[in-house]
């Protein structure tokens, strides 16, 4: 036990004072932050009130679209920056309104041409030009110097469209107000339903924050089970292993080894846990109302570090033995992938998994002793799992990590005394089988 | 007499290959052992089962007159031929981690180590990275870490390489130093002029068998053949002659001849003064590394002959 402990602490305190070990302590939640954050934030800030005119020779209908247009207010124009900030539809009047509109209402090439110029010139962001049989064919041409904002031709299409349909329906006598109220927007709220009750949640919240711990749990376990790799080939490759197995065995030696970088990864997540906590109030507004509709049980707090202990052994055992049969990290490249394609294979069901975490194939996912510890604390964040099926994935993940010691440690002891050709499989099974 | 270490017939296999085959020896108490062979004679395999890192498949390894157990290795240290040490941590760290590891408190291990550290003159470097040293002083922070939990039996697998002279000199003295002090030291080595100057036995291995074993003196006289040592201008027709002379080493400022079985040294001086300028003529005791290579070159014959037949 002691030899267990002397190594598990040179393990321990070699990594964290690392510059590494700061970095990735800081920089993952900085990461997973900005990847949720950055883009709807983006989304929010960077748009202005756009410049458009409309041109039509039906001047009524010019007007409408031109109303339909601006009516809108920043606040509202981009669907999902407006899910996002989870604002009432109704609120927020102050915003600046999204579109500037002007109508000309004589249509000609040469219009056509001096519009085209003032896009160039930048004094105009797009136009849209609206052929006299619109009302019949459904058709017109948005003109503008980006092609790819499909927000905004979104708004100007969908303006259009509400035009020509109210026109339309006053031409066979359903009265303008009417008619707005019948093409106004439908407002569909999404509800949780778990044991605590009934939580109004917000879909992208809610799609968000499992998917950000899931990427949290994935990228440290795959890191920490890479570490423990590493520093096998480190031992191995330095001959250091020949001076230590003078004085412990090769269990003692692996079993410190993995249970140190264990106490590494545990003590990152518990920084990251209390400094999610300290920052609370701060990280909630930081992240906005983004976070506050997507509802976590507060068990999942405590079922990271489970699932991630059960990850990370599972696979620290499988890249500890590979670490001991190879000599080099250029030879561990290559046999590191099959054991990796579990743990990618989670990544690619994972977003399935988010959006109906109670398939069949969530279910299997999250039983499988390889992907279980991944996938089945994904389910976690998403909705409670039944109690037994949390109990049989850690029971099934605890058996074969058992398992995977023993096989482990067999490979181990013969592995990190040879050097040179790398041993085929039928060597290696060798090996687990002397005694 | 009481054996530090003995082994009894030892045999290690690789699936066909065998490591170490029938490998007898002792080590007397207080003596330095030379374990000498040629690359991949099964000196390394035998050292790792020495030190329990390997178990034989057969025989048996007594050391301090017991069974291989974590109790009598904690009273062994060990060199390995190549640095074993991590390079990201400390010199201090390193050692302190390794002594630990034997059973010494941290603070023991702290103080030894730096008492170590100044006396191989590395004071300075005792909170330096072990990768910013050189290979000669990683050398000797290694050979720190053999000895700081002061073992009664130390294995040292060439603890001269990397070393400038004025640190073999000093290590020289350290091995002196604890022989005098009753430790009992094997070193494994190809560098014959060393095991010369310092065994006081030796075992020759190849091919995982011994094939000469015993004391320094005896194996020389065992040897019988003396060897003359020859300095001249001109010709020698009579290194041809198979009477006077069995074989030649030309060493480029000297020969030295293997005398044939019973020639008399004044004969091949009378020879060598016909066809030549004389400058120097000594008659020597064969030098190990004259029987080094005998040997080894006969064993070599023999074992062709051994796998051609099998």
């Amino acid at each position: 036990m002691r030899n267990i402990w002397l190594i598990l602490r040179r393990e321990y305190l070699v990594r964290v004072r690392t510059k590494a070990f700061v970095l990735f302590t800081v920089l993952l939640p900085l990461l997973m932050g900005s990847a949720v954050l950055l883009p709807t934030k983006l989304a929010i800030h960077t748009s202005s009130t756009r410049r458009v005119a409309i041109v039509t020779s039906d001047a009524k209908l010019g007007a409408a679209v031109r109303g339909e247009l601006e009516e809108l207010r920043m606040s509202e124009e981009d669907d999902a920056a407006r899910k996002l900030k989870s604002t009432p539809s109704t609120g927020q009047k102050a915003d600046k309104p999204a579109f500037v509109v002007r109508v000309e209402d004589k249509p000609s090439d040469a219009l056509k041409e001096q519009l085209s110029g003032e896009l160039r010139d930048n004094k105009l962001d797009g136009f849209l030009w609206i052929a006299p049989d619109a009302m019949t064919s459904r058709k017109a041409v948005y003109y503008s110097r980006n092609g790819s904002d499909f927000v905004e031709a979104n708004q100007v299409s969908r303006g259009l469209r509400i035009a020509l349909s109210e026109q339309q329906l006053s031409a066979r006598g359903v009265e303008t107000a009417e008619a707005k109220k019948l093409l106004g927007p439908v407002d569909v709220d999404t509800v949780k339903v778990d044991k605590s009750g009934s939580n109004k949640s917000n879909g992208m919240g809610a799609f968000f924050l499992p998917f950000a711990l899931l990427m949290m749990i994935y990228v440290t376990v795959l890191t920490y089970g890479l570490y423990v790799m590493r520093s096998v080939i480190e031992e191995k490759s330095s001959r250091v292993v020949e001076v230590l197995l003078g004085s412990v065995t090769p269990f003692e030696l692996m079993a410190g080894k993995i249970l140190g970088v264990a106490a590494v990864g545990l003590t990152q997540i518990s920084i990251w846990m209390v400094a999610a906590a300290a920052m609370g109030a701060g990280a909630m507004a930081m992240v906005g109302d983004l976070m506050k509709d997507a509802h976590l049980e507060p068990a999942v707090k405590f079922l990271f570090p489970v699932y991630f202990l059960l990850g990370y052994l599972t696979y620290a055992c499988l890249y500890a033995a590979i670490g001991a049969i190879v000599n080099s990290d250029e030879e561990a490249q290559q046999l590191q992938f099959p054991v990796t394609i579990p743990l990618i294979a989670c990544m690619v069901v994972a977003t399935s998994v988010i959006r109906d975490p109670n398939t069949q194939m969530a279910f299997w996912f999250s039983m499988f002793p390889l992907t279980s510890p991944i996938i089945m604390f994904v389910r976690t964040t998403v909705s409670m799992p039944p109690m037994w099926q949390i109990a049989v994935s850690i029971s099934l993940s605890l058996v074969t990590l058992y398992g995977l010691v023993w096989l482990t440690s067999r490979i181990y002891r013969v592995g990190i005394l040879m050097y040179g050709k790398r041993p085929t499989l039928p060597e290696i099974l060798k090996w687990i089988r002397y005694t | 007499m009481a054996y530090t270490l003995e082994l009894d017939r030892i045999r290690k296999t690789f699936d066909e290959f065998v490591a170490v085959d029938d490998l007898s020896f002792q080590i007397r108490e207080g003596e330095i052992f030379g374990l000498l062979g040629p690359n991949g004679a099964g000196k390394t395999s035998s050292i790792r089962m020495m030190i329990g890192i390997t178990m034989p498949d057969s025989g048996r390894i007594l050391a301090f007159g017991e069974p291989l157990s974590r109790r009598t290795l904690e009273r062994v240290g060990y060199l390995p031929e190549e640095r074993g040490l991590y390079k990201k941590m400390s010199v201090l760290e390193n050692l302190v981690f390794l002594a630990c590891l034997k059973g010494l408190s941290p603070a023991e291990s702290e103080r030894r180590a730096r008492h170590w550290l100044e006396r191989l003159e590395l004071g300075a470097w005792a909170k330096s990275k072990l990768e910013e040293l050189s290979k000669g002083m990683q050398q000797k922070v290694q050979f720190i870490a053999a000895v700081l939990h002061e073992p009664g039996f130390m294995i040292l697998d060439e603890p001269f390489s990397g070393l400038d002279p004025a640190s073999s000199v000093v290590l020289k003295d350290v091995l002196l130093d604890l022989k005098k002090q009753g430790k009992t030291i094997l070193f494994s080595t190809h560098r014959m002029d060393t095991v010369e100057r310092l065994c006081d036995s030796i075992c020759l291995v190849n091919h995982g068998r011994s094939v000469l074993e015993g004391n320094l003196r005896e194996v020389k006289a065992r040897y019988g053949r003396s060897s003359v040592q020859l300095e001249y201008e001109g010709e020698l027709p009579l290194l041809k002659d198979p009477t006077l002379v069995s074989g030649s080493n030309d060493f480029g400022n000297y020969v030295e001849l293997r005398l044939a079985l019973g020639a008399d040294p004044q004969r091949v001086l009378a020879e060598a003064m016909k066809s030549s300028t004389v400058r120097r003529f000594e008659v020597v005791e064969p030098s190990l590394e004259e029987i080094f290579i005998d040997t080894v070159e006969k064993t070599k014959v023999e074992t062709n002959g051994a796998v051609a037949h099998a």
